[in-house]
């Protein structure tokens, strides 16, 4: 389907629903005016949940805060512009005071807290009559307002679709799928969590208080009961997921859907209508996970399958050759430089203490080996290093600067970058895009754009140059640590710290590696720190060995010294290396 | 405040937070092994409560003997439930088994609230059993709330030896903290998370009888005790009982002393603000302050 169809499509079904008060009566438009409303509250949620990968189940209290501050300030006199502004200020005020403990929750216990805040609300407003008149709820003045409020909310329902694709192309959505990924390895690679998350629910809140005001105004009556009602509160969350949730057309297929159901069944009946909606929204758990429009059928149908499309960044026309310069300016070598220095650093699990009083220095241009038996904190060492972990006691150093109490986004920006030892790359994302997220965020800092372009070089360099792409699930356990190499490199680091990555390669490709890592150094002026436990591939790179065992530093010498080390013989390399040599 | 009230708000608050300690324990459980946070929970004691009150009404048994008749066919319930609409949720990946979890709980809460409401009417009820009363000084309790309070003590001491030392009791722990190593050892992972589900709502309906005893019950009025309960296990810990029964105790009597000096309509509030309190004083949860 070529560019202009879907925009022809969206303007013409824009233009019908637009022309519906004109023809149709009241009856329908107000139906329209009510599916409309829950179109907003379902996509605007699930920039929540779909893009960020955080289910809040609280969206509804936003709703009926935007419709309260609504409704008081019109009561008392205020014109309707300042009243519809205060609905979308006090929905995002609420939001982001919230956000500072919720966020501090993941998963269901996230899910679960936010729950909670609706009944909370309910409390709230049946509490304080003095300003919201308790559960007598407040009567607007009447005032025949459907038409007005149908424009307005069609008007803010497209503003949510444009929202949503530009949250699918830029930058800022981009954070967010890396966080609803992996949400550690995205801060490492450089995203500050909490701005990012806090700034998507607030922007979801502002648009759900807008709803609310509009809502209150076209019904002129808000009462705590009907505004934070658990069963209605969920509709929209559940329509979203009958939808689709994360794809651009999932919730307002999906509420459309939703809205369907209510109608044919619920005009019929006086009695048992929550039970009704509560069967469907069991029934949409039970069995349809990723939504209607990622079932089978309709991803496999000629016509509808561009509905069930995921949205990912495609660049025409490229394809950087392999062994093409990668696109990094060459940093000017100092070998006095001290990179990295740790000055008693110590890390414990409770009882275990996995890094014990480590001290150690890495100079610029060095590539050093990291080695030690397992379990001997060498893992644990790069966690403390990127930030993962801070330190209990001692100091980390990177160019001088002590950085034990930093965030892992802002050491990343410091210029450290890190593979992990099982790899964690965005599985849902492509290849192209892993690569460009460590690079836009990381410490190089280009736009978005510009990362996507380069990434084909990155890829190539790694061996990955025809899988640009493909989604990193679909990549082998070989394929996904290359790139997360490809990832690291990105971002520009000044220091790499590249954990076990040749254990399962063939012969050939241990070399290839090797030839990698000598040349990310002597090109580009990259620091490494390599953890392995391949003894042979790493003979052939590095400069200087450090030993740890049991969280400690045994030896710290030159290669060939260490190897003749007496304590490295007998806790790590065994005496029968020596002898073979 | 005079001693004698202080004393009086004390023990109603104690008993009050006895019955959320075991709202609560039955979350904690089925969290632990099943991973399910069942926000049907405390709809579970509402419709348990409202049926209990009926039964009484309609027969005058004693309600030690309504217990069985409620708790059976919730356990009943329980097992179904799990087995039928959770369990295969197990096998989609971690996001999308949270939001099929909260759906199906969600949508069997208003479900459950909604035919209750419709078979037995929306009205409050209660179990208006009579009491001789005890008066020491000036304090004076119904005998009946002293006998909830040695119940709750009771199946909280049995409780905790049965997972300490029965069999079942064990497995139950292992699944807790390594399911794929208890499967190993031969647990069978499925049942235990079904029969602790079962459980879990087993001992959610003992305690909607109790409360019913002395509170007023209503269909509706489920998801606010979920979200003490769900508190009580935050701060006390998950799969920690003891934990779970002081948090519900100090949660109890923070409530009842609340309504008592404030106003009742402030009571429900203290849980929400207290958790969303404790999630920024201790960010990293409850469970590294315990260990320090």
């Amino acid at each position: 389907m070529s560019r202009a169809a879907p925009l022809a499509i969206s303007v013409a079904a824009a233009l019908l629903v637009a022309s519906v008060p004109a023809f149709a009566g009241s009856y329908i438009s107000a139906i329209v005016f009510a599916m409309m409303i829950s179109f907003v509250m379902a996509q605007s949620w699930d920039w929540v949940n779909g893009q960020m990968g955080y289910l809040n189940l609280g969206h509804y209290a936003f709703y009926g805060i935007g419709a309260y501050a609504f409704a008081i300030l019109l009561t008392r006199g205020v014109p309707l512009v300042p009243c519809f502004a205060a609905g979308i200020f006090f929905g995002a005020l609420a939001a982001l005071i919230v956000s500072f403990p919720l966020f501090r929750l993941k998963g269901d216990y996230f899910a679960f807290a936010t729950l909670a805040v609706v009944p909370l609300c309910e409390l709230l407003a049946n509490n304080f009559d003095g300003l919201t008149r308790g559960s007598d709820g407040i009567t607007l003045p009447p005032n025949y307002v459907l038409i007005p409020a149908f424009y307005m909310v069609l008007t803010l329902a497209i503003l949510t679709l444009c929202v949503t694709l530009w949250l699918m192309r830029s930058r800022f959505g981009y954070a967010l799928r890396a966080i609803r990924n992996d949400e550690q390895v995205a801060e490492v690679a450089g995203i500050r969590l909490f701005p990012f998350k806090a700034a998507t629910l607030v922007l979801s809140a502002s648009f759900a208080g807008l709803a609310g005001a509009i809502q209150a105004w076209q019904f002129s009556y808000i009462a705590p009961n009907t505004m934070f009602n658990l069963g209605v509160a969920l509709v929209p969350i559940a329509g979203a997921l009958l939808g689709g949730s994360g794809l651009l057309l999932g919730p307002l297929v999906g509420m459309v859907l939703f809205a369907s159901i209510e109608q044919a069944l619920l005009t019929k009946m006086t009695h048992l209508r929550d039970a009704v909606i509560g069967l469907v929204i069991v029934l949409i758990g039970r069995f349809l996970p990723g939504g209607i429009l990622r079932a089978k059928w309709i991803a496999n149908h000629p016509v509808l399958s561009w509905l069930s499309r995921e949205s990912h960044f495609e660049v025409k026309g490229e394809g950087g050759p392999a062994g093409e310069r990668l696109p990094l300016s060459p940093q000017p070598v100092n070998a006095e430089k001290v990179v990295l220095a740790c000055e008693g650093a110590t890390m414990a699990f409770g009882g275990n203490v996995a890094v014990n009083n480590v001290s150690l220095t890495i100079r610029q241009g060095e590539i050093v080996g990291l080695v030690g038996p397992n379990g001997s904190g060498k893992t644990t060492l790069f966690n403390l290093v990127s930030g993962i972990y801070r330190p209990k006691t001692g100091r980390i150093l990177i160019d001088g600067k002590d950085i034990s109490q930093f965030r892992a986004d802002e050491i990343s920006h410091l210029g450290i970058g890190r593979t992990y030892q099982i790899p964690r790359p965005f599985l849902e994302l492509t290849v192209r895009e892993n690569i460009a997220i460590g690079r836009t965020f990381g410490a190089s800092k280009v736009s978005l754009e510009e990362a996507m372009r380069t990434a084909g070089v990155f890829a190539a360099y790694v061996g990955l140059g025809g899988l640009l792409d493909r989604k990193a699930e679909l990549l082998s356990l070989q394929q996904k640590k290359a790139l997360e190499l490809a990832r690291a490199l990105a971002a520009e680091p000044k220091l790499l710290l590249v954990d076990e990555v040749a254990s399962g390669l063939s012969t050939v490709e241990i070399a290839t590696f090797v030839k990698h890592i000598r040349d990310i150094r002597d090109h580009y002026g990259i620091t490494i720190i390599w953890v392995e436990h391949i003894f042979s591939a790493l003979q052939q790179v590095v400069d200087r060995l450090i030993v740890l065992d049991s969280g400690a530093v045994i030896a710290d010498a030159p290669l060939h010294e260490a190897m003749r080390n007496e304590k490295v013989l007998s806790t790590y390399l065994g005496h029968a290396s020596a002898e073979a040599k | 405040m005079p001693f004698d009230i202080f004393v009086q708000v004390l023990l109603n608050g104690i008993l009050l937070g006895g019955i959320y300690a075991l709202v609560a324990f039955g979350l904690s459980l089925v969290y632990g092994v099943a991973h399910i946070l069942n926000i049907a929970h405390g709809t579970l004691l509402a419709i348990s409560g409202v049926f209990a009150s009926l039964v009484y009404m309609h027969t005058g048994w004693h309600p030690l003997l309504i217990i069985p008749m409620i708790v059976v066919p919730i356990f009943a319930f329980g097992y179904l439930f799990h087995a039928g609409l959770l369990r295969p949720l197990a096998s989609r990946g971690k996001h999308d088994e949270t939001i099929g979890t909260v759906l199906i709980t969600t949508g069997a809460l208003i479900m459950m609230s909604d035919i209750t409401g419709f078979a037995a009417g929306t009205q409050q009820r209660n179990i208006p059993v009579r009491s001789e009363m005890l008066e020491i000084g000036d304090i004076i309790l119904p005998w009946s709330q002293i006998w909830i309070l040695g119940g709750i003590v009771i199946l909280t001491i049995a409780l905790h030896l049965y997972l300490k030392y029965a069999w079942f009791g064990r497995a139950v722990r292992a699944v807790t903290q390594d399911p794929l190593g208890a499967t190993i050892c031969g647990v069978n992972g499925a049942r235990a998370r079904a029969l602790t589900f079962a459980a879990g709502s087993g001992l959610v309906a003992v305690a909607g009888v109790l409360y019913a005893l002395v509170y007023p019950v209503d269909p509706y009025m489920g998801f606010s005790l979920t979200v003490r309960a769900f508190t009580i296990i935050v701060v006390g810990g998950i799969g920690n009982l003891a934990g779970a029964m002081i948090a519900g105790l100090l949660l109890g009597v923070a409530e009842a002393f609340t309504a008592f000096l404030w106003s009742p309509k402030w009571a429900p509030a203290i849980s929400v603000i207290l958790l969303l309190i404790i999630l920024v004083v201790f960010p990293r949860g409850l469970a590294s302050w315990q260990k320090t």
